[in-house]
């Protein structure tokens, strides 16, 4: 049971959320009401859900409804079209897309995967998680963790300042020991030249009108400084060229490209222009090996990018089927096999109580006869016992399964 | 014999591509183990099929149209593993692996005649058509990096990134490829040449006439040198390279195959046996 970020508004997520400082308690509270056994409450700014394992015959909405309605001391009632509720196969399902962050507002985000381990390690913690949950739940992180390899969904930027990163390391492959020029020492060129150096590029450069200011953010990222005016002087020795400034005109025309591009013997140079009004002539783009892009241009990117986990998101699907077929796979035949133990069992007696009764009878044969009688009574068994087992381990898996169960129960007379 | 080994080989290549496409089609951040097996297997046995040739003519086993051909998938395969291991490109396998299957399957399909000649048992012979081949590969691995590099730059020039962008290596990794299949090509085409002539030289004294298929591979070489050099010194820019990369390869494929049926002497057509 839960809501998210798609069918309930952040009024409703706040009041449904349990904060990080309570969750423990809140399990702990969850599992000791009559009929949980196991539960794992995830909490996040974009979702608020609830799993619980339940026993047998006993049906878990209204209790954990009841849950809910208790810790928040609230009437449920008026956020109930808020909710949505899953139950087995469904409930698993959902588990393994929250993980792998299919259900997330931007697919492929990171963040959900740890927010689950939190979640699963304080569940833990109050003993809530110890049968077929912590299985499933265990099972959805290893999932999550096989999404992220076998496909990339999270491997595109979404955000405008990483589309850079990106973009310049679809150009230099490798971004170390490039060398970065920030031209207008403002907020924006900060956090693109931030973003560059953690990806592992080299010596930095700034920028600025204002020469203390480059001096300052030149400093911060151990870089050096350069005066404004002698500026055009040094972009050559930059592969990257971070442009943001306030000059309502153009400060790099194509002419300097072309220059820069002769002396750096056509090494490949990245203009970000994140200024408005631009501050890169866009017609340098237009020379070879010299690949300008403005803020719409990295807007595009993304937009791009997101399409592409879209289609990354088809193939993590079809991972989560294959993994939830799985799953049920595993518990049903977890279903099954108390079922068969059982019917050994009590064939098993049958046979020796048998045994036992004609014992005075029996009592004339040599040891080689005994044995003889002993193997031919397990034959016998074995041959009966072998229908109905192959019987229902084929059955796993399918819906007529619970009903198979029962019949071979009724049938050799094994309880319930 | 070989051709036996040439047919498994052919239907291994044939299942590694089919098990790459997916991988590749579905962005997949390695090929599958099962794609390398096949084509690993179909390597191997496809080796086997030219050590039974070779066995077999007591040379090289390059003798006609189609066991050059044969010879020459076999190493494009070798390249392509031994490329893969090093940059771990999956489009390489799209790349290069349906030029193999074609080649090979065009030597399986027709054996071709087969002639013996004392002459085509001298070393300097097989040194030249080894080194030939050799740089072939190289060129034609420096032809693959340049179509990458010339779709991965239209993507980047075009800021509207298709699905391409995401499959193909940078624009640096391209380029790096280029430059090192070049560098390796280069000297084995050299070699190559210069064998023929010292060849052709000790066969005939001296009595030979410049048959348009030398004419061709010296053309070939005088391009490759050209683009050796620009990509040295920096003079060219990166398209313009690709371009020239693109043309080389085409001046390759006419040297190697069209040539073929015109030239006379390396014509690989039995009349040859009759050559003094």
């Amino acid at each position: 049971m839960g809501i998210n970020h798609r069918t309930a508004p952040v009024e409703v997520r706040e009041r449904m959320s349990i904060p990080e400082s309570r969750l423990r308690e809140a399990i702990s509270d969850l599992v000791h009401r009559d009929g949980i056994r196991e539960g794992l409450i995830l909490s996040t700014c974009n979702r608020v859900e609830v799993f619980a394992s339940v026993q047998d015959h006993v049906p878990p909405e209204p209790l954990i409804r009841k849950f809910l309605a208790d810790h928040h001391q609230c009437n449920l009632a008026e956020y109930e079209d808020h909710f949505y509720y899953h139950r087995q196969q469904d409930a698993i399902e959902h588990l393994f897309r929250v993980a792998s962050s299919l259900d997330s507002m931007i697919v492929g985000e990171p963040q959900i995967l740890g927010q689950l381990k939190q979640a699963y390690s304080a569940a833990r913690e109050v003993g809530a998680l110890n049968g077929t949950l912590n299985e499933i739940s265990l099972q959805a992180l290893a999932v999550a963790r096989k999404v992220r390899r076998k496909t990339e969904i999270g491997a595109s930027a979404v955000s405008v300042s990483y589309a850079a990163v990106e973009l310049a390391r679809k150009i230099f492959g490798d971004l170390t020991g490039k060398t970065i020029l920030v031209v207008g020492a403002g907020k924006m060129s900060e956090i693109a030249a931030r973003n560059l150096i953690r990806s592992g590029a080299g010596s930095i450069l700034v920028a600025n009108r204002t020469y203390d200011r480059a001096v300052e953010l030149a400093n911060a990222f151990h870089g050096k400084a350069i005066r404004f005016e002698q500026m055009l002087d040094h972009v050559e020795k930059a592969d990257i060229v971070i442009c943001s400034t306030a000059a309502p005109h153009y400060v790099i025309h194509r002419h300097h490209a072309e220059q820069w591009l002769a002396a750096r013997k056509n090494r490949p140079m990245f203009f970000v222009d994140i200024s408005v009004p631009r501050n890169i002539d866009p017609a340098v783009n237009e020379l070879d090996n010299a690949f300008v892009y403005d803020i719409d241009d990295l807007g595009q990117v993304v937009e791009a990018n997101k399409k592409q986990r879209e289609r990354e998101a088809v193939w993590a699907e079809e991972i989560i089927q294959q993994e939830v077929q799985r799953a049920m796979r595993r518990l049903a035949s977890r279903e099954i096999v108390p079922t068969i133990v059982a019917l050994e069992q009590r064939l098993e007696t049958i046979r020796e109580n048998e045994l036992e009764r004609y014992r005075g009878r029996l009592s004339a044969l040599t040891p080689q006869q005994r044995e003889a009688v002993d193997a031919l009574t397990h034959g016998i068994l074995n041959k009966i016992l072998h229908g109905p087992i192959t019987e229902l381990k084929s059955g796993v898996g399918r819906p007529e399964q619970s009903s198979l169960v029962s019949m071979v129960r009724k049938m050799f007379g094994v309880a319930e | 014999m070989y051709s036996v080994l040439l047919w498994l080989a052919l239907i291994l290549y044939f299942v590694g591509i089919v098990l790459t496409v997916p991988s590749v089609m579905k962005h997949r951040p390695s090929l599958p183990s099962s794609a390398l097996a096949a084509l690993g297997a179909g390597l191997v046995l496809h080796a086997a099929s030219l050590a039974a040739r070779a066995v077999q003519l007591h040379r090289l086993p390059v003798i006609d149209v189609q066991s050059a051909l044969s010879f020459f998938a076999f190493l494009v395969t070798l390249a392509f593993f031994l490329v893969y291991l090093r940059y771990r490109i999956n489009v390489l396998g799209i790349f290069m692996l349906p030029l193999v299957f074609v080649l090979t399957l065009f030597s399986a399909l027709r054996p071709g005649p087969s002639f013996q000649s004392m002459a085509f048992r001298s070393g300097w012979l097989m040194v030249h058509i080894s080194s030939i081949m050799l740089g072939y590969v190289g060129f034609f691995l420096t032809f693959v990096a340049a179509v990458m590099y010339l779709i991965q730059e239209g993507q980047l020039k075009s800021k509207n990134p298709q699905q391409t962008y995401y499959r193909l290596p940078s624009l640096e990794l391209c380029d790096q490829l280029y430059f090192r299949s070049l560098k390796f090509g280069l000297p084995f085409l050299t070699v190559g040449i210069l064998t023929g002539f010292v060849w052709a030289a000790r066969t005939w004294h001296g009595h030979w006439e410049l048959d348009p298929k030398i004419l061709a591979a010296l053309i070939t070489w005088l391009i490759y040198l050209f683009l050796f050099s620009a990509r040295l010194s920096g003079t060219w820019p990166g398209r313009l390279s690709a371009y020239v990369a693109i043309v080389g390869f085409a001046a390759i494929m006419v040297t190697f195959v069209g040539i073929s049926f015109v030239s006379g002497w390396h014509g690989y057509i039995p009349r040859l046996g009759k050559a003094p």
